[in-house]
């Protein structure tokens, strides 16, 4: 009894020992808010990879893609487990490709996925139509009243002459280099068709386009960033990229009529969406895709159904799981949020040594107490229980308030980042990276026990040595202590 | 002094503290027996070791040899815990700079024995009772209204009466007393003896009480003399001729 009542006393008379506790708190906190917008990053990158990747995906080897897919697929619809999982199915041809647009009197060139999908299905598979800015939900490969103005006027403005880029000349391709065999003819994809050109009547096909790529973000000092639209639905860009098996370059002109915004930075600078047919024909791939994305009833049973999968269609494809294929950036944020604690566990380690300096003075401090403590027949256990209890209450102090001012922090984390940022005349969070428009925060009650239970014991830990020390005091040189 | 058993006994008792090669030897085979009841006053001059046979006597050090007895059993050598719990309940200490723990009350100081032998749970059952008690001790000394300062809120002479309070706390059979009076004024230092002298004599409280100012002594007293680390036997030095602060009217209410 006499133990707890003298920590209790020790706690609220000894104000050096709140060095202590506001080290712990601070080194609580700073861990509890760390890893909140980690996991917030962590969490909502996780969502938006998923986002736009369905549970499972059949993909090709190679940029030939697979032929036969509406066999594939019904193969799938017949297997009973299958039926059962597979709630929707999607073919898609995947490449990669340049896009070519004039931006005032300058040629624009820039990297692109150039993605092939059925709308209906692709919509089926989710992490699409959402994203979808203009018909969210209902997209559509056709301009709305508002982008037909706009290329009917760039059309009578004679805007739209794009430079023409030279269409492949009809059997070119890629001359097989001395010592490699040609495949037999008839593996051998045909050539591309010449696309159609402007010469002729020809009103190019829609395409989605990736938000970021089709807008620049302005931002003067002192004023929120905007974003200009630079591709505006009726523009038109020209993607060039290469038809299957001879990969010879091919193109086409596509009307920009709607945008895709994931907040996903590397899917929104990069990706554009076309009709699937019309990308087959231009790469001389029909009946032949790149990939069959899966959504599945149960998401958690997506290793049975690649595994089921795996059997059914054969080494021919690959199968895999979202999270295989992009298991390597998944893996660096787990990695680099594990380093992080570390790093900051460290920082508690520090204070602990505090904990450890200060204790010793408060041992220092309390010599006699300790003499007068064993005169009245205090045991060696009772008084090093006493200090153990000390370096408890001063741990559990600091863990507690370092959770409320964590919590707190991350609950007013958006509010602080704007006082920063107003402050310092700096974003502090840069929204462009991310496209997030908040700071994400997740917070596991899990985390904040760990984080919590750990620095209650370094408190203790580092507590032990002075509490020995008070402990093996002899108790007549104690009371002699000046 | 009488045949039977004696509540306590010290035989043959050395002690010398040293540092690296020096060796000062303090008390050099002090033999002694106490009865129950009975009020000793150990006499000797500043560094003659009253303090240290006390603190011998009351097992807060160890001999270096010699032996201490209580009631026929030895208990220098006893295990710790047996020592702890013979300073927690056989032995009551008083001493000269009172040592009372500044962060508690005086009351609390008063329950600190109390609670060394307690858990938390049997305090939440018997808290009540030893509170009562600790108040009712605090009464006796006078300082039934000043329960709830601390000791930087009392005077010396409080601070002393709050310590003889919790030495009694758990009704000890020998109060060891290591200059009492040392760090008070002749009044104060008075009232503090005649505290000591009530209680021994209301209640046949065993004391041993260590001075080197030969006015405290009392004529039914038994005294002896430490010189040169032995134990004198000599003659009451008051028998003769009875100290004025004998003859003064009583100022504690006991």
């Amino acid at each position: 009894m006499y133990k707890w009542l003298l920590c209790w006393r020790y706690l609220r008379t000894r104000y050096l020992a709140l060095v202590c506790i506001f080290s712990v708190m601070l080194g609580v906190a700073t861990l509890i808010v760390v890893n909140a917008v980690m996991g917030g990053f962590s969490t909502k990158l996780r969502e938006r990879l998923h986002g736009i990747l369905s549970d499972v995906m059949i993909e090709a080897h190679d940029y030939n893609g697979f032929g036969n897919y509406h066999d594939k697929m019904e193969r799938i619809r017949r297997d009973p487990y299958l039926a059962e999982q597979v709630v929707a199915m999607a073919p898609t041809l995947e490449i990669f490709a340049i896009v070519q647009y004039r931006m005032g009197f300058q040629e624009v060139y820039q990297r692109a996925n150039l993605v092939g999908i059925e709308l209906e299905s692709r919509s089926a598979i989710g992490g699409f139509a959402e994203f979808v800015v203009k018909r969210p939900n209902a997209p559509k490969f056709e301009l709305d009243a508002e982008g037909r103005k706009r290329q009917e006027l760039l059309r009578q403005r004679g805007e739209m002459e794009i430079p023409t880029p030279v269409p492949p000349l009809p059997g070119a391709g890629p001359e097989f280099p001395p010592g490699i065999e040609p495949p037999p003819a008839g593996e051998l994809l045909p050539l591309p068709e010449p696309p159609p050109y402007r010469d002729e009547p020809f009103l190019p096909p829609c395409c989605i386009i990736g938000h970021a790529m089709a807008h620049r973000r302005y931002q003067e000092s002192d004023k929120p960033a905007i974003e200009v639209p630079i591709l505006p639905p009726g523009e038109e860009v020209i993607v060039t990229t290469i038809s299957g098996g001879r990969f010879a370059p091919v193109n086409s002109v596509f009307t920009v009529c709607d945008y895709f915004r994931s907040e996903m930075s590397e899917y929104d600078s990069n990706y554009i969406f076309v009709p699937l047919d019309y990308l087959q024909k231009l790469r001389a791939m029909e009946g032949r895709v790149s990939s069959i994305q899966i959504r599945l009833k149960d998401e958690s049973r997506k290793k049975e159904v690649v595994e089921r999968l795996k059997q059914l269609l054969g080494e021919g494809v690959l199968v895999q799981t979202w999270e295989d294929k992009q298991g390597a950036l998944l893996a660096a944020i787990s990695i680099e949020k594990g380093i992080l604690n570390v790093l900051l566990f460290l920082i508690i380690a520090v204070a602990g040594f505090g904990i450890l300096a200060i204790f010793s003075m408060i041992v220092v401090e309390k010599t006699r107490d300790i003499g007068i403590l064993k005169a009245l027949g205090a045991s060696h256990l009772g008084v090093l229980q006493i200090f153990l209890a000390y370096g408890l209450l001063l741990g559990l102090v600091g863990a507690l308030c370092g959770t409320g001012l964590g919590l707190l922090i991350t609950h007013y984390i958006n509010e602080i980042e704007a006082l920063l940022s107003s402050s310092f005349g700096m974003e502090v969070f840069p929204r462009n990276v991310y496209y997030f428009d908040k700071i994400p925060t997740n917070i596991h009650p899990s985390q904040i026990l760990f984080i919590n239970v750990c620095s209650i014991l370094i408190a203790v830990v580092f507590s032990i040595l002075p509490a020995l020390r008070a402990a093996l005091l002899h108790p007549v040189r104690a009371l002699r202590f000046e | 002094m009488n045949d039977s058993v004696p509540l306590l006994a010290v035989q043959g008792l050395h002690k010398a503290y040293r540092k690296h090669k020096l060796v000062v030897p303090v008390l050099n085979g002090v033999d002694l027996e106490v009865q129950a009841g009975e009020f000793l006053c150990v006499l000797g001059a500043s560094g003659s070791g009253k303090s240290t046979l006390l603190h011998l006597i009351g097992t807060l050090d160890a001999p270096d040899s010699g032996s201490v007895w209580l009631e026929g059993q030895r208990i220098d050598n006893a295990p710790a815990h047996q020592r702890d719990r013979l300073r927690n309940a056989t032995f009551g200490f008083i001493f000269q700079f009172y040592h009372l723990l500044p962060e508690l009350t005086a009351l609390e100081n008063v329950l600190i024995p109390a609670m060394m032998e307690r858990s938390l749970w049997s305090w939440c059952w018997q808290g009540r009772t030893l509170r009562q008690r600790a108040t009712q001790l605090l009464e006796r000394v006078g300082l039934g209204h000043r329960l709830h300062h601390q000791p930087c809120e009392l005077s010396g002479g409080e601070m002393q009466r709050v310590a003889i309070a919790r030495a009694l706390m758990n009704q000890p059979r020998v109060l060891l007393a290591d200059e009492p009076t040392g760090n008070l004024d002749e009044e104060k230092g008075e009232e503090i003896v005649r505290l000591l002298r009530d209680l021994n004599a209301q209640e046949g409280l065993t004391m041993i009480m260590v001075t080197h100012n030969r006015d405290l002594v009392a004529p039914t007293d038994r005294v002896v003399r430490l010189v040169k680390g032995r134990v004198e036997p000599t003659q009451n030095p008051v028998v003769a001729h009875t100290p004025a602060i004998f003859e003064l009217p009583r100022r504690v209410a006991l």
